[in-house]
């Protein structure tokens, strides 16, 4: 039986644990044991083969910690290929031998929480993989990941490099977790979805302890699951590490699973030839049950699935410039931080799924949606719905996220079907497919369903399943067309009950050009749940829309106790707004000054001073007046308080805070003001190697404050960007952060970079590790003790202008 | 190697508040969102920890650690007297850096909070950690911990512990090339320990 065939009947056989055995041989604690490939082969052969005689099918090669991280590019080929051969000397049949790549983890993080590239790391696993190739290899092995996002970059690596079966198994803690937060459900999504032959769990416990792990993957997964426990926990005894569950009790633990649907089974640490003979005898004749491939719409973030097509879901429809100037003008700048708040709102609103569309002019959008994918995985474990016209973004954006993700969208057009399903087939994805083709939308339901039947057809033939495909069937304005809502809940009703599959609307379209457009929206949202529409998007911020997605799941008995319902109701705002403390408007507008502005920015409070800065400007104070008057001289205040340590940090960030949300409420009535004209651009950036950005926020929030321009580049910043950035809007000053010694380095380099290419501009640091002289010794020109200390250097520096002193 | 799960670690608020850079004299701003903060952390923390006993060797120009030499004149003091030391790696988990992240974007002043919360809980869970090593090793004297990076102890033997400890396998801590652990809150030292003479 070949490898394929073997590992889809069952039972397949692996090896056993590696390390342990050749520290008995004498490999020191320390030692790499990949390095033994070359200095004592003799030793790995005789291991490999008495893995081949307990009767493994698949034997890994000794190249688990084989990384181009860590060795030079030729002595990673070497110990592969000496690797490999130590199995082949083994081996002394071919029949049901085979010989697997054993990869494992680079022992970095990856982007966004580390700093390894994604793409890098996909490009150093994709060498070893030819290199195991170019060996002679049976398949490639990828084990002990902890982390989802480099099981993706090794997976994809594989599959983009080889045609051998890819089997992949994660290292999951206790909690049934990974360390980065993934789970067998989504790990399952994520895994199939790219292509993954075999799925499953090794090491970090022992089969007990890991069967409900295994248990989960059997109910999620449609390929052969696999499982490779240790042999118990480790504990000391006389200075010897020894394992706590001995073969018996280890092969009937595992063999118990084998009528559950286990496929693919062998041991990890601690184990030895010994396990898999007792293992293969336990399992003896008996045959895993055929797999039952699961039939529900599943996506996934890195941490979280959402099924479609169950009860319905709210897909947030918030971040899409159409029609957004604040957001476009973010996009533009590079402004991440408004596009991550609108995220984190929505989902506190209650979306379960973000759409993600950056299309806007002047913008390179694949590498928009691909930074504001990784970005916004680093703050939200909502799945994303890719949502773009260009093929191109979105196969980068679906190569970086971290998931399985919604794909917006494809239609029954030949040349998108052309271009989009051969992302789908390769990276996984749940589609949402609109029904209209090169003639547009039909005008009636038939003719949408005949579309949806066509793009079922063509996505057959790419082998993507039909539970991976939703159909959109349109939404059109009912102002222009008195049938038109009808026809599309019509087609909704026709896909449903013909074909299956689950049903995605964005509903807002529907009273275009009518006034009061969410009474209309959230009626017609309920038609369309009642329906069967598996998600809408929507946004979540209308209390009208939401109200009627809770109250549809309420009346369906999806909400028990009506729990949903009622926390719903607790956010809405009171009936009647809450009185101002009387006469504070009235006051404000006879004098001119509100009397409690300057004290509300003082104490930090958020609400009180935006409301105090409506009221006056309402009730005719200038914008200019209100920042002259009473913010600045209350951030002054606050400043020198913190200057002179009688206020503390936290205090004047809320004063801060505060101060902002004055100012937003000038901004809102698009008062122009002095200090929005002319205002100083500053450029602040954590530098390259450093992650560390609190410190860079609040030198960013103050001096916004203080009425500088500030583009924020984020954290971990190359030199080049920053001199980029700097030389592009010309700005005369630029704040850089580190907080190690470790990266002052690439600090001195940014300020030489930029002194030497941009002359114009004033570098300013700050950061725990510097002092004064540091900061000299480096060549910056002011050093920011604090944040205030930042301030008012900015204010010198834009103040003397170019010429430096 | 020992993996330890530690627990829920009680938030201190005060000491929260010295980590966001506010001393304990000082009166908290009325609003400052620290009950939201907390709320918000329990979820995210998950304190664990790895641990190992090593031999300690005294030469002339170094320390023999047990897993990796230093000529730290600092660490040499510190550990005076001593026979073994234990090396240990802590983290709050991957969690409360994303949980951070996810502030930052609400309010720079959240993220800072954040940030004091998981500096506090992993800290704390130092402190958990070393009052069980004293519970386990009745026999000797522990002295309190230290880490790299203090007085002339190179950041650099970082790589060694994180390695000697198999921090990414045992508890997912991973090194950055500028030696920065990820995930962040967390900390690794050795502890000296001395043989309690009985009497």
């Amino acid at each position: 039986m070949s490898l394929s065939e073997l590992m889809k009947r069952g039972p397949l056989f692996l090896d056993g644990g590696m390390g342990s055995l050749l520290q008995a041989q004498g490999l020191m604690p320390g030692e790499a044991p990949e390095t033994w490939n070359l200095t004592h082969p003799e030793k790995i052969t005789a291991i490999h083969r008495a893995y081949y005689e307990a009767g493994s099918h698949l034997v890994m090669a000794n190249t688990f910690g084989v990384h181009p991280m860590r060795y030079p590019i030729d002595e990673c080929e070497r110990m592969i290929r000496a690797a490999v051969n130590c199995v082949k000397a083994a081996r002394e049949e071919t029949e049901e031998k085979f010989i697997g790549l054993d990869v494992g983890p680079c022992g970095k993080l990856l982007k966004p929480l580390g700093t390894v590239d994604f793409e890098e790391a996909v490009g150093y696993y994709a060498q070893i993989v030819r290199m195991g190739v170019e060996s002679g290899v049976d398949c490639i092995f990828i084990e002990t990941m902890n982390d989802s996002q480099e099981t993706r970059a090794a997976l994809l690596a594989a599959k983009e490099n080889c045609d051998l079966p890819v089997f992949v198994s994660n290292a999951y803690g206790a909690d049934g977790k990974l360390m980065t937060g993934g789970t067998p459900e989504s790990m399952a999504a994520m895994l199939e979805g790219l292509g993954a032959d075999a799925i499953g769990v090794n090491c970090s416990l022992g089969p007990e302890a890991l069967a409900p792990i295994v248990e989960r993957y059997l109910a999620a997964a449609s390929v052969p699951v696999l499982m490779k426990p240790n042999a118990g926990l480790p504990e000391v005894k006389d200075g010897k590490t020894v394992y706590s569950v001995m073969p018996d009790t280890f092969s009937e633990q595992i063999a118990a699973l084998v009528p559950k649907g286990l496929r693919i089974m062998g041991g990890c640490c601690g184990t030895t030839p010994d396990y898999i003979r007792t293992l293969r005898q336990t399992v003896g004749s008996s045959v895993p049950p055929q797999i039952a491939p699961s039939a529900g719409t599943v996506i996934a973030s890195r941490s979280r699935t959402v099924e479609l097509g169950k009860d319905p879901v709210i897909i947030g429809e918030r971040i899409n410039p159409t029609g957004k100037k604040r957001l476009r003008q973010a996009l533009q700048d590079g402004d991440m931080a408004y596009i991550l708040n609108e995220a984190i709102v929505q989902e506190e609103r209650g979306a379960e799924v973000l759409d993600v569309n950056v299309g806007t002019p002047g913008i390179d959008e694949a590498e928009m949606l691909c930074r504001a994918v990784e970005e916004l995985q680093a703050i939200t474990d909502l799945p994303l719905q890719l949502d773009t016209a260009d093929p191109q973004a979105m196969e980068r954006a679906l190569r970086r996220y971290n998931g399985k993700a919604m794909i917006n969208s494809v239609n029954g057009k030949q040349e998108v079907m052309d271009a989009v399903f051969p992302l789908v087939k390769k990276y996984g994805g749940a589609l949402v497919a609109l029904t209209l083709d090169e003639e547009g939308i039909p005008q009636t339901a038939e003719g949408r369903f005949a579309i949806a039947e066509r793009i079922l057809t063509e996505a057959e033939k790419y082998g993507i399943a039909r539970k991976d495909i939703l159909f959109d069937p349109l939404t059109m304005t009912v102002s222009a067309d008195p049938s038109a809502a009808r026809v599309t809940l019509d087609a909704l009703r026709m896909i449903r009950e013909k074909t299956g599959c689950g049903t995605v609307l964005g509903v807002s379209n529907v009273s275009f050009g009518l006034p009061a457009r969410e009474v209309l929206g959230s009626i017609f949202l309920t038609m369309a749940l009642h329906t069967g529409l598996s998600a809408a998007i929507m946004n979540p911020l209308s209390d009208a829309m939401t109200g009627a997605m809770i109250s549809y799941r309420t009346l369906t008995e999806r909400d028990a106790n009506c729990g949903e319902y009622i926390r719903f109701a607790d956010t809405l705002p009171a009936k009647t707004t809450a009185a101002a403390p009387a006469g504070t408007a009235k006051a404000a507008g006879a004098e001119g000054q509100p009397q409690g502005l300057r004290r509300a920015v003082v104490k930090g409070l958020c609400k009180e001073a935006g409301r105090l800065a409506r009221e006056a400007l309402e009730a005719g104070t200038g914008g200019l007046d209100l920042i002259q008057k009473e913010i600045i001289p209350a951030l002054d205040e606050v400043g020198k308080g913190f200057e002179e340590k009688r206020i503390y940090l936290p205090q004047l960030m809320m004063s801060a805070e505060a101060a902002e949300s004055a100012f937003k409420e000038v901004k809102a009535r698009s008062i122009r003001t002095e200090n929005q004209e002319n205002r100083c651009r500053v450029v602040v950036a954590t530098v390259k190697g450093d992650v560390h950005d609190i410190g860079k926020n609040i030198v960013k929030l103050l001096l916004e404050n203080y009425g500088f321009e500030v583009t924020d580049l984020g954290k971990d910043v190359p030199p080049e960007e920053i001199l980029a950035a700097v030389e592009r809007l010309h700005a005369p000053v630029c704040g850089l952060s580190a907080l190690m010694t470790t990266t002052v380095p690439a600090m001195a380099e940014t300020v030489e970079l930029i002194h030497e290419k941009a002359p114009w501009c004033r570098v300013m640091v700050g950061g725990a590790v510097l002092t004064e002289d540091f900061a000299r010794e480096l060549g910056a020109d002011g050093y920011g003790k604090d944040a205030m200390a930042s301030v008012r250097l900015a204010e010198r520096f834009a103040e003397e202008g170019e010429e430096k002193p | 190697m020992h993996l330890v799960e530690l627990g829920e670690i009680p938030f201190d608020e005060k000491e929260i508040l010295r980590y966001a850079m506010m001393p304990s004299t000082a009166t908290a701003p009325e609003e400052l969102p620290l009950g939201e903060c907390l709320a918000a952390a329990r979820s995210a923390v998950r304190c664990r920890a790895v641990w190992q006993r090593y031999p300690l060797g005294w030469h002339e120009k170094e320390l023999d650690l047990g897993f990796a030499k230093t000529a730290s004149q600092n660490l040499r003091k510190h550990l005076e007297g001593c026979t073994e030391i234990l090396l240990f790696a802590c983290t709050a988990g991957g969690e409360i850096d994303r949980r951070i992240n996810r502030e930052k974007v609400l309010s720079p002043v959240r993220g800072l909070l954040m940030s004091a919360i998981g500096s506090q809980q992993v800290e704390g869970a130092c402190d958990r950690l070393c009052e069980e090593l004293e519970k386990e090793h009745p026999d000797h004297v522990l002295i309190s911990r230290y880490s790299p990076g203090y007085g002339d102890l190179p950041l650099e033997l970082q790589r060694d512990i994180i390695r000697a400890l198999d921090c990414g396998r045992t508890i997912g801590i991973t090194l950055t090339d500028s030696l920065l652990m990820q995930p962040s809150k967390s900390v690794t030292a050795v502890i000296g320990m001395k043989e309690r003479k009985t009497v």
